[in-house]
Formats: structure tokens, C-alpha cells, sequence
């Protein structure tokens, strides 16, 4: 865990680093806007952190949300334990809701890509008369296979496999220091590229970019399985919650085929919103754009005041 | 250190967390070989259960050696929710070290100095347990008895007393106190030792102001522990609402203490049914208000001594909770409430719920007719203690000690010395 940031970051990520302890371990965050503002929490997944969602702090707080987007444990900001048992699908799950607690968030909307929708959607649940929308993008909320990129050996069930993995992921950072900036379609200045990979410089610090991609539950007894298998159940739940869908065709990762099984799965969603030029991640594509496209939706849905 | 078996589908509902590593355990060969003999193996996992009703793991790999070579120990939480304060681990992982300690030939005494000089195991941090001043409780409308505190886990646990004999203990649930039982205490006094406990967070006892220090597990084991400390026994154990999600637990995990039970608008949560929507209502207002005004609402939900009550009587309700702060235990029960089969505590009621169909002891429940909450609960009780009395009290409503006091506790009264003949 890295404990003070670097100059070089402050203008590219200005907002003061917060943090308070979630089941032991210390959680990363930052916390801007009003107070009595409506809570956006901004989560990101593998393997990125809070500077994912940067495009989006200024538009939700100039709208009068508050926008909190925290590093999940194991990446960006927030302690990074070594050990892969500490880092599982519940942990994260456990950890947000700790979060949600401990903040005493009301009315609070769900900001996901990633592994941000599975685990964020599921600590909602836990607390779900105090949810009140979520925006979802390049994710998924079930079990099976999800696209071509999750079940072919080139290059992503290579790179976590056995042994290949800890070579190619720990020793050479293959996702902690080559992943976002590898397929972005904007290109990325050096600066942001260093942003997202200076998290995993200490050596041992990258345990979750692979306890992550083998927790993808594809069939069953897969780890995760369990936790997807029971999000699914409860995503009846959600019936009242607003959802939007914002998708990326040109996304390799979460295909328009995963989109497809997300309006089953949430039928009452709005109609997908789809964003061009963009990949996985999206939010670093498109920041300004799904940033106005998110205070749209809770504006007209919801309002800032809770 | 007793180790046991998890019971069958436990682990489904709870989340291993890594606690303690050890990579090598050859730097101590005579220590490995302690463990080994000890837990009965040198690869697998070995569970126990803690001071404080958490399950932890001892997970052992020897990795060929012939000895247990690597060493971890997990505690168990329930599956999605925040872990329990920390002191509580550390007291337990304390004790576990010292069990280590002792089987390993080291030197206990070393281990417990060193965490003495840490301060390890702490209690309680300080500030985070409030207390409700005395003086919210002074001239109490028609419940002058004398506060009793006993101590659970370092938490005051407030309790009063009345009468002689074979204890009758009666437990309140959301969002009251002993308070509740007044109009029942002097009938009842004259047949038993009636004791009437405030549960933690609740009335005159100590509110931790965490929330992760509140859950149905742990309020089941301050109760339990409650009564250990009074070391009661032949108990008639009398409940309503989360005394019954709580009290029913403790007597299937303790029914050696217990000779009778009288039940009345509670339940227990295994999550069998839907919840209905008075309930869902309730629950939703509690997680989304931050401060309940629980004389009002107690006036509301009154049925029958709605328009009788005073407002010194309806103000006693409220004498616990000076601001938010001191509510959280009140706001948190609707929430722990399990609703659904996958819920940890859903789990765990219906493990008790397997025990109490065993345990013959005479059962009464008598309810009212005018609670839409918790109104329909007796049929589940019912199926559970087939050969129950029952009794139906008209004009009945959630608080039935309130609305049916006397009359209610005329009929316990009865059916205590009924069971006697």
C-alpha cells in the first residue's frame, strides 16, 4: 500500500485521499461534493482504482451529488494484503457494506464496471432500503460463460492460469502495468498511464489483479460461484431500482451478447445507452460523455437531494 | 481447545477470513509435532468455536514432510456482512494462542505478558459504548423497582427484579425495555422470581455504538451469557418479539436451564414464509429514518390501551434513547430480522428450530388478534410445540404486555400452577 501519493499525480487527480477501516484492513477513498448531497459511489474493477472514475467527480458534484469512489482492498490506495484468501468476492462484498455503514450512505446509487457491478450490486442487496439506482457498464451479474475473451487461451485464461500466472501477472505485471493502458482507444498520456500502475509498483502488492480473474464463476465450482449464483437469485429484489445500462459495442471484454443477458436479467432497466470509441474501460474512454449521460439519468429519475 | 465439526451447511453462510499465516512451521519441529497430536492431524482443517460464538479454522498443510509444515487460522463471519469488533478477535485469537502456547511447551505466561504490554486483548475501545444518563430514568410511571446491572462481555447489563422462587425471565424485543413488563410484574412476582433484563442497546443497559457489534448472534449470546452469570435455572421463560427471535435460541442451545416457556407475537426468523408488508413497511421506515420516535409510534401501534396510556407512560418508552446515537441496536432489528433462506441467522434458526421439536417442555402462547406484524406467528410456534396451549387475548395488539398486561399475565399465572399439578 503506497501511504502518500506523488506530486505527479495531484493535477491529474486532485481530490483529497481519504480512508477508514472496513473489517480490519484500510480502505481508500474519496469523498467530494455536499454532504447532504445524494451518494454516487464510483466503483471500479480489476485492475484499476478511483482515478478510473476522475472525469466524473466535478460533473456529479457541480450537480450536487456526492460522489465517493473508493479503491477496493487489494488495489489503488487501499491496503494490499499478499494473501489471495483475503481478497475474495464476499470480502470485497463484506467491505462495501462496511463502508456503507460506517459513512451511514442513504439513498445511495451504485456506479459499477467490472467486478464494481457484481460486488457493489451485492452489498447493495445487503442494504438495499437504503439503494436507490444503479448505472451499470461493461459488467455482468451471473454465472457462465460471458464472452469469447472469458473462455479463449489467448490471451486471458494464459495469463491466470497455473504457474503462467504468478510469472505473467506478478512478475511481470502483465494486468497491474500493461492492462488499461493496452486497450484504450483514446490513447493515454504517460501520466495516466503511470496513474493506474503505480499502485502495484512494491514488489507483492498485486495479489488481486489474479484472485479477481479466477474468481470469474464460468461453470459450476468455480470460485465466486457461490456469490454470483446467490446475487442472481436476489436481483428480483431490484424490481423498484432504477438501472441504467451504458455499453461499449467495441468492447471485447463485456460483449454486446452480455449486454443482451443484462436486459434479461434486469428487465426493468432503461434502454441501453451505447457508446462508441470506447472499450472496457469505458469511464477512461468516454469520462466526460458517461459522466453527463450518469447525472441525466439520476437527475431525471432521482434528484440530488435524498 | 475443543474441536468440532461445523454443522452440516454452516460454512455456505459464512466467509473464511485469513487471520494468522505461517509459511514454515519447521523452524519448531517439537511444536509442529505438538500441533499434530493435539488436533488429531497434520493436513486439513480444525474448527472450533470461540468465547464468543465465532467459528474459527486451524488450517494445516504438511506439504510432505511428515509433520504440519504451514499453518493458518481463519475466523468465519457471517458471509456478506462486516466483521465483528475487533476485540473480540483479538480475544480470541489470544486465547488461541495461549492453548498453543501451552501444548507446544512454550510458555504462556511470556505470551500473555507480551500482549499485556501490547494491550492485547482489549475490551470495548474507549468511547465506543454509550450509556443512557440515570437521569432519564428517574420517576418512572409505575416501575419504581430497583435497577440490577450485571456485567457481559464488559457491557452493563441492566435488570430488575421481583418475587422468589424458580426464575421467570421475561425478555422484550423492538424497540422497548424491561418497561414493557411492568403490568405484568406483580402478578407474576407472586408465583416465581420474575427477572425482566433490558437487552443490549436497549433501556438501562450499555449501547456499543458500532453497528458491527450488534448481531442476532451476538445478542443471542449476551442473553445466554446473562444467564450464566445469574446462573438461572428451571426457568419459565416468557418472550415477545426479538425476545423470542433471541430466547427461543438460547433455549434450544441451552434447554438444560429452561422448564417452561410462554410465547406471544414473536417467532423465530427462518425466513420460511415472505415477510408480509406491514413488516417490509416497518423495516423500510427503520433503515431509512435516522431517529425513531418511539413514544409515538408505541402510541400508534397500541390497540387497546391506545387511548388509555399515559403520557408519562408513552415518554418511558423513550427514556433510553437521549439522541440517534444511543438508537442504533433499535434501528438495527428490523434489518437482522432474517428474511430470506440464504440469510446466516435464517440459517441458524432453523438449526434451533431442529432442537426446540425436541425438547418437551410446557409451552403456551397466548396471543392477541390485532397485530398486523407479527399477528399470524403463533401457527409457525405451533407446528414447532404441537402439544402448546394457547389462549386469545381480543383487542390484543404487537405490545401485548401493554395493550393485555394483566390479563395476560393472569393467564401465564395460571398455566404456571396448571403445569405444577
Amino acid at each position: 500500500m503506497l501511504k502518500t501519493r506523488p506530486d505527479w499525480l495531484e493535477p491529474l487527480f486532485p481530490w483529497r485521499q481519504r480512508s477508514i477501516v472496513v473489517n480490519g484492513r484500510r480502505m481508500s477513498y474519496i469523498d467530494e461534493g455536499p454532504r447532504g448531497g445524494r451518494p454516487v459511489l464510483l466503483l471500479s474493477g480489476n485492475p484499476t482504482w478511483g482515478f478510473l472514475y476522475r472525469d466524473f467527480i466535478e460533473p456529479l458534484t457541480a450537480a450536487g451529488y456526492r460522489a465517493v469512489a473508493l479503491d477496493w482492498i487489494g488495489a489503488g490506495y487501499s491496503d494490499h494484503p499478499p494473501h489471495d484468501a483475503a481478497l475474495t468476492f464476499a470480502h470485497h462484498v463484506a467491505d462495501l457494506v462496511s463502508l456503507l455503514d460506517q459513512l451511514d450512505l442513504r439513498g445511495f446509487v451504485i456506479v459499477g464496471q467490472d467486478w464494481g457491478g457484481p460486488q457493489g450490486i451485492l452489498a447493495a442487496l445487503q442494504r438495499v432500503e437504503r439503494f436507490s439506482a444503479a448505472v451499470l457498464m461493461s459488467t455482468w451479474l451471473f454465472t457462465g460463460t460471458l464472452s469469447k475473451f472469458h473462455s479463449s487461451p489467448k490471451p486471458w485464461t494464459t495469463w491466470h492460469a497455473p504457474l503462467i500466472g504468478p510469472y505473467m501477472m506478478k512478475r511481470h505485471k502483465a494486468l497491474s502495468h500493461h492492462g488499461p493502458t493496452a486497450i484504450t482507444v483514446r490513447g493515454m498520456t504517460g501520466g495516466e498511464a503511470r496513474a493506474y500502475h503505480h499502485v502495484y509498483d512494491e514488489p507483492e502488492s498485486d495479489a488481486v489483479v489474479m484472485t479477481w480473474p479466477r474468481t470469474i464463476p464460468v461453470t459450476e465450482g468455480d470460485r465466486g460461484w457461490q456469490d454470483m449464483k446467490s446475487l442472481e437469485s436476489r436481483l428480483d429484489e431490484l424490481a423498484e431500482i432504477p438501472v441504467a445500462l451504458f455499453w461499449a459495442p467495441e468492447d471485447p471484454v463485456f460483449t454486446m451478447e452480455t449486454l443482451e443477458r443484462m436486459k434479461e436479467a434486469l428487465s426493468h432497466a432503461e434502454k441501453p445507452v451505447l457508446f462508441d470509441r470506447a472499450r472496457h474501460f469505458m469511464q477512461d474512454d468516454r469520462g466526460p460523455d458517461i459522466a453527463a449521460a450518469t447525472v441525466e439519468f439520476l437527475d431525471r429519475r432521482l434528484g440530488a437531494s435524498t | 481447545m475443543n474441536f468440532i465439526e461445523p454443522l452440516s451447511g454452516e460454512l455456505d453462510h459464512l466467509r473464511p477470513d485469513p487471520l494468522i499465516f505461517e509459511e514454515e512451521l519447521d523452524f519448531l519441529p517439537c511444536a509442529a509435532t505438538a500441533l499434530e497430536q493435539a488436533v488429531g492431524g497434520r493436513s486439513g482443517r480444525f474448527y472450533w468455536r470461540s468465547e464468543h460464538d465465532h467459528l474459527y479454522c486451524l488450517e494445516l498443510g504438511d506439504l510432505g514432510r511428515g509433520r504440519p509444515s504451514t499453518a493458518t487460522v481463519f475466523g468465519h463471519w457471517d458471509r456478506y456482512e462486516p466483521r465483528p469488533p475487533e476485540h473480540e478477535i483479538d480475544c480470541d485469537l489470544m486465547a488461541f494462542n495461549l492453548w498453543f502456547a501451552e501444548i507446544a511447551g512454550l510458555d504462556p505466561e511470556a505470551v500473555a505478558k507480551v500482549a499485556d504490554r501490547t494491550g492485547l486483548p482489549p475490551s470495548w475501545p474507549e468511547g465506543s459504548v454509550l450509556r443512557t444518563p440515570d437521569e432519564r430514568f428517574a420517576n418512572l410511571l409505575g416501575f419504581d423497582y430497583e435497577p440490577q446491572y450485571a456485567v457481559v462481555e464488559n457491557l452493563r447489563m441492566a435488570y430488575v427484579e421481583a418475587g422468589e422462587g424458580a426464575p421467570v425471565l421475561m425478555l422484550h424485543g423492538e424497540p422497548t425495555w424491561g418497561y414493557l413488563y411492568r403490568r405484568m410484574i406483580p402478578a407474576l412476582s407472586k408465583v416465581g422470581r420474575v427477572i425482566v433484563p433490558d437487552l443490549i442497546g436497549f433501556g438501562r443497559s450499555d449501547k456499543p455504538a458500532a453497528a458491527n457489534a450488534y448481531s442476532y448472534r451476538a445478542h443471542v449470546r449476551w442473553v445466554r451469557k446473562f444467564i450464566e452469570q445469574l446462573d438461572l435455572e428451571r426457568i419459565t421463560l416468557v418472550c415477545q418479539d426479538w425476545g423470542g427471535l433471541i430466547g427461543l435460541r438460547v433455549l434450544a442451545e441451552n434447554s438444560c436451564r429452561f422448564a417452561r416457556l410462554a410465547a406471544t407475537h414473536t417467532g423465530l426468523g427462518d425466513a420460511t414464509g415472505k415477510p408480509n408488508e406491514a413488516f417490509r413497511n416497518w423495516r423500510a421506515f427503520s433503515q431509512r429514518t435516522r431517529f425513531m420516535d418511539v413514544p409515538k409510534m408505541m402510541a400508534r401501534t397500541l390497540v387497546k390501551r391506545r387511548d388509555a396510556i399515559a403520557e408519562a407512560e408513552l415518554a418511558a418508552y423513550g427514556a433510553p434513547f437521549p439522541g440517534p446515537e444511543y438508537q442504533i441496536a433499535a434501528l438495527l432489528f428490523p434489518r437482522m430480522v432474517p428474511t430470506r433462506p440464504d440469510h446466516p441467522g435464517a440459517f441458524y434458526a432453523s438449526k434451533a428450530i431442529e432442537g426446540l421439536r425436541k425438547i418437551d417442555i410446557p409451552v403456551f402462547l397466548p396471543w392477541g388478534d390485532s397485530d398486523p406484524i407479527t399477528g399470524r406467528g403463533r401457527a409457525a410456534l405451533k407446528d414447532i410445540f404441537p402439544h402448546a396451549a394457547a389462549a386469545d387475548l381480543p383487542g390484543g395488539g404487537h405490545f401485548i404486555q401493554e395493550d393485555c398486561g394483566e390479563e395476560l399475565a393472569n393467564l401465564i399465572v395460571a398455566w404456571i400452577k396448571d403445569s405444577l399439578c
